[in-house]
Formats: structure tokens, C-alpha cells, sequence
């Protein structure tokens, strides 16, 4: 079972595996990633950050859907991550149904704007959530479980 | 500067969250003076581009100098930059886990031995410096 959706292009990193970690105890994280499920190296780098007390899938996107439907995962509390929103989209077309998700850490880099505090999007990505939020998928941003959550659904329309 | 054998001295660069590098050399400097080839990323405000670059750029003019990246966190988003940063790199190493006596004994020593050497003495002096005072 998801009990953790989010958007963060950092993936595996501290505030994942430490801030949401020991408040929600997951027993797995899943990677969604076309790119770096294509890379040993890149899997081996993200599966070294993972604490020993979590196992890891690091997948293609196709990959991760066809493992979220099929119950791979049953039984586990998955954090699931992606890179890019547009991931989002395509686990949705590949029949994954998402009804809320976290936007985590969008960080700034040349060409996107400043949406909230460590969520920056471009103009690609900011299509992507609003093609999201007519789809009914709540928009949650915030970087921390503690953090203030902002619903994101009406400041990228 | 040099290792004592005539090589170029090792570069360090730490990598870290928050403004934690750049205190961490400002309060080894407070002790030691200032350093030179000592060099300071905060990873808060950039993105993982941006501290890629900034590290790729210091070993990029370091010459044949070997340099060492010092991170916070093992397996925090500095500690995966920094790996990506200094991948086939020769004479770059990446270490976890920096605290200041790590950082004192690097600026001190950092002429006195060759690079292996240097690394092994510095997870040493990290590790050691871990304890429970217990008089």
C-alpha cells in the first residue's frame, strides 16, 4: 500500500528517509524513474541511501505501475517516489490511480519559478499539475510531515 | 603548499546541508587560521545541478592535485552530488559522516602524507573523536 506519493527530484535523500521516514515507518520506498532504472550505477548510488531497515525498488515507470497493480507490494508501506510530475501523469495512463499527492522538493534551477518555499516549477511542469488537478489529484505541498501543508490545486491554475 | 614529497597539497571541499560548511571552515579558521585549497558548499539553495557544478568546478582547477569532498550525511542529497560530481574522477574521494576534529587534522596534516594515507588517519581521527567522557 502507498502511504506516501511524492514529487521530489532529489528522490532518496535525507528529508524522505528521515522526515517522512520515522513518521510514517515504511517498509519499502519505490523509485519510478525511466532514467535511472536504466543505470546500475544510478540504482546502486540511490539504493546505498537507503537506511538497512527499508528495502528499495528502484523502477521504470512501466515497471512501477505493473508492480503497484499487480499487489507486488501488499502488505508493505510503500513511499513512493518520483522524479518529475509528469511521472505522475503517466502512472495515472498506465492505470495506477493516484488520488492525492505530495509535492515534496522541486528545487530551483534556471527556468522555473518559485511556487512555495522549495517547490519551483517550469512551464512544462506547472501543465503537468494543472492537467493533474482537473483530474481530481489533490496537490499536497510541503517538504516535511510537520511542515504546513499547502494545497497546491489552485496556485498552478 | 605540498605533501612533503613534492605534490601539490590535497584540496578539501566540504559539502553539507544548511549553512553547516561554511560554519565548519569559519570555525576551523577561527582555530587554525585560514586555509588555502579549503572550500565551502551549501547545498539549502541550490539545486542538485548547481552543487554539482560548483564541486566540478574546484576539482576542475586543482591541476594534479588530489582533493578530498567531506559531506554531512551519508546518503543525504550532498553525499549523492558529491559521488556524482567526483565520478571518474582520479585522486577525488568522497567522505561521510565530517566533523570538525576530521576537519582540524586534514588542514594540519595535509602536507605531512600521501593521499591514501591521509584518508585513512582522517576516518580514524573522526571515529576516535566519537566518545562518551567518561572521567
Amino acid at each position: 500500500m502507498v502511504i506516501l506519493f511524492r514529487i521530489d527530484d532529489r528522490l532518496i535523500h535525507g528529508q524522505v528517509v528521515l522526515g517522512w521516514g520515522s513518521a510514517l515507518k515504511p517498509d519499502r520506498i519505490v523509485v519510478a524513474d525511466d532514467e535511472i532504472a536504466a543505470s546500475e550505477w544510478e540504482r546502486n548510488l540511490y539504493a546505498s541511501a537507503v537506511p538497512p531497515e527499508m528495502k528499495v525498488s528502484i523502477l521504470s515507470v512501466p515497471e512501477a505501475a505493473a508492480q503497484l497493480k499487480g499487489g507486488v507490494f501488499k502488505g508493505e508501506k510503500v513511499i513512493l517516489l518520483v522524479k518529475h510530475p509528469k511521472s505522475v501523469l503517466a502512472l495515472m495512463d498506465l492505470g495506477f490511480p493516484v488520488s492525492e499527492v505530495n509535492v515534496g522538493g522541486l528545487h530551483y534551477r534556471e527556468g522555473r519559478e518559485k511556487v512555495l518555499e522549495g517547490v519551483f516549477l517550469d512551464a512544462a511542469e506547472r501543465a503537468v499539475m494543472r492537467e493533474l488537478a482537473k483530474r481530481g489529484v489533490v496537490l499536497d505541498g510541503r517538504a516535511l510531515p510537520g511542515s504546513p501543508a499547502l494545497k497546491l490545486n489552485s496556485r498552478v491554475v | 603548499m605540498s605533501d612533503g614529497m613534492g605534490n601539490p597539497a590535497i584540496a578539501g571541499i566540504i559539502v553539507t546541508h544548511g549553512r553547516l560548511a561554511e560554519e565548519l571552515l569559519r570555525t576551523a579558521e577561527l582555530i587554525i587560521g585560514h586555509q588555502e585549497e579549503f572550500y565551502a558548499i551549501s547545498g539549502s539553495d541550490l539545486c542538485d545541478e548547481n552543487v554539482i557544478g560548483k564541486i566540478r568546478e574546484i576539482i576542475g582547477k586543482r591541476g594534479d592535485a588530489k582533493a578530498l569532498v567531506f559531506v554531512d550525511y551519508f546518503g543525504g542529497s550532498c553525499c549523492i552530488n558529491s559521488v556524482r560530481a567526483v565520478e571518474g574522477e582520479e585522486g577525488v574521494k568522497v567522505m561521510s559522516g565530517v566533523n570538525l576534529p576530521i576537519l582540524l587534522s586534514f588542514a594540519t596534516k595535509r602536507g605531512t602524507m600521501p593521499f591514501e594515507e591521509m584518508v585513512d588517519h582522517l576516518i580514524r581521527r573522526g571515529r576516535e573523536s566519537v566518545k562518551v567522557i567518561d572521567l
